[in-house]
């Protein structure tokens, strides 16, 4: 209970941290993805059955802020997270090197569900700029290790 | 190696998540008929599964059907076994008449054709005892029957009547040995006597060995013997050998199939007495 209290909490403070970067600095909300933030957090630090059902909610609270299909977001999140949790299982990923490492592969593969899942519903596909996935991978991984770092302190 | 329930656990809810969201996401996107992209897979899938079930329903609905039938197929059988069997009986006797038809009408024909008057009469009964050969006939004094009648049919001489009775009248047949008609030859107009031989056929006597007779050659009676009138066929000459008192011996084959008779004609004399019903000229 009390981790789904948690839960709750980080998925809260995930969704006010976006909203406010789209809305006061959209040059860096378009350029850190918070939730998937979250996610891979839980993959890399809870086990993985945790980390899908906070990938599945994460997902869908994105899908309504961003007005896409409702549950494209919930499907590559909690894939994602699923795969970078049987990663964690295999390697050790808990210092911040591995861990920004992660959070840029998560985000391409997140990319590249996102494209298989737009033709695989019939939808016309756009594939996303190079840069801008690359610099959401950067500004992923910069988040991920800082506020890794901030949750390891109000921990300890 | 095989892993257990709880360690597969979250691949499976994993599988259910994204199977639900994949739903989900697949109930909002519209096809080109204007269908949801879920509605269009869930047909899709569902379709054969339908119809395997529909076609599976509708074979046990036929085997409960053709069981239900097969309870009442025996009597049915039963029924339709009998019936076949009448209709059988019934077509049989139809072609019995018909063919009787066919040999009345020819009978009749032969009756018009005739110059006397005559009556028809069906055979009951066939004689043969040693060589003697009888018909026992439907017709006698009261039909106006009377003895030395002469019996044809359509093919020519059957025999004469040589016993009556009220109702039925004897005929002793033309290969009868004891039967004997003057004949004559259609073509070279010799004369000379039929006698009878039984299964052989007929023997024509007292042709002398100077006639021109060939095989072939059609006899017909010459209306000496009183009994027969002229010009009514006998038989086909099968035979001609040189005999040992200046005659010939002459095998006749007789024109009447004897084996096959069942309805003949006897030649009413005008002069006969009697009632004369179904009498034509």
């Amino acid at each position: 209970m009390k981790s789904l209290w948690r839960g709750a909490a980080g998925l809260l403070a995930a969704t006010a941290g976006q909203f406010l970067l789209v809305r006061y600095l959209p040059a860096l909300g378009r350029s850190v993805d918070l939730f998937t933030v979250l996610v891979i957090f839980y993959a890399v630090t809870r086990r993985r059955i945790g980390v899908m059902m906070m990938g599945t909610a994460a997902g869908l609270t994105e899908d309504l802020l961003t007005h896409t299909f409702l549950g494209m977001n919930a499907f590559k999140k909690t894939l994602v997270g699923y795969l970078m949790g049987t990663l964690g299982s295999f390697f050790m990923l808990s210092q911040p090197i591995p861990r920004f490492g992660v959070l840029i592969v998560a985000t391409f593969l997140e990319a590249v569900t996102e494209a298989v899942l737009v033709l695989v519903l019939g939808q016309h596909l756009v594939l996303p700029n190079s840069s801008d996935l690359l610099w959401l991978g950067l500004g992923n991984g910069i988040a991920g290790i800082l506020g890794y770092w901030l949750i390891s302190k109000m921990v300890d | 190696m095989n892993k257990s329930l709880p360690e597969r656990r979250p691949f499976l809810l994993l599988v259910l998540l994204l199977s639900s969201l994949l739903v989900l996401m697949s109930s909002q996107v519209r096809t080109g008929r204007g269908t949801s992209l879920l509605e269009d897979s869930l047909l899709n899938v569902t379709g054969p599964l339908v119809r395997g079930v529909s076609g599976s329903a509708g074979s046990m609905a036929g085997l409960w059907t053709s069981y239900v039938d097969l309870r009442g197929v025996r009597a049915q059988n039963l029924e339709l076994r009998y019936r076949l069997g009448r209709l059988e009986e019934q077509g049989r006797e139809g072609e019995e008449f018909r063919r009787e038809n066919l040999r009345l009408r020819e009978l009749l024909d032969l009756k018009r054709a005739q110059e006397f008057p005559s009556l028809a009469a069906e055979v009951l009964a066939l004689g043969s005892v040693g060589q003697s050969r009888t018909a026992l006939i439907g017709r006698g004094t009261r039909d106006g029957v009377r003895r030395d009648m002469p019996v044809v049919n359509r093919h020519g001489v059957v025999g004469r009547v040589i016993a009556v009775g009220e109702r039925v009248a004897k005929v002793q047949l033309l290969i009868d040995p004891n039967s004997g008609v003057a004949g004559i030859f259609q073509r070279t107009r010799g004369q000379g006597m039929v006698v009878g031989m039984g299964d052989r056929g007929c023997r024509m006597e007292y042709v002398s060995e100077l006639e021109n007779v060939e095989v072939g050659d059609v006899v017909v009676t010459s209306g000496l013997d009183q009994i027969y009138p002229k010009g009514l066929t006998i038989g086909v000459v099968m035979s001609v050998e040189e005999g040992d008192q200046l005659t010939k011996n002459i095998m006749i084959r007789p024109e009447v199939d004897f084996r096959r008779l069942e309805e003949v004609l006897v030649r009413l004399n005008p002069e006969t007495e009697g009632p004369q019903r179904e009498v034509s000229p």
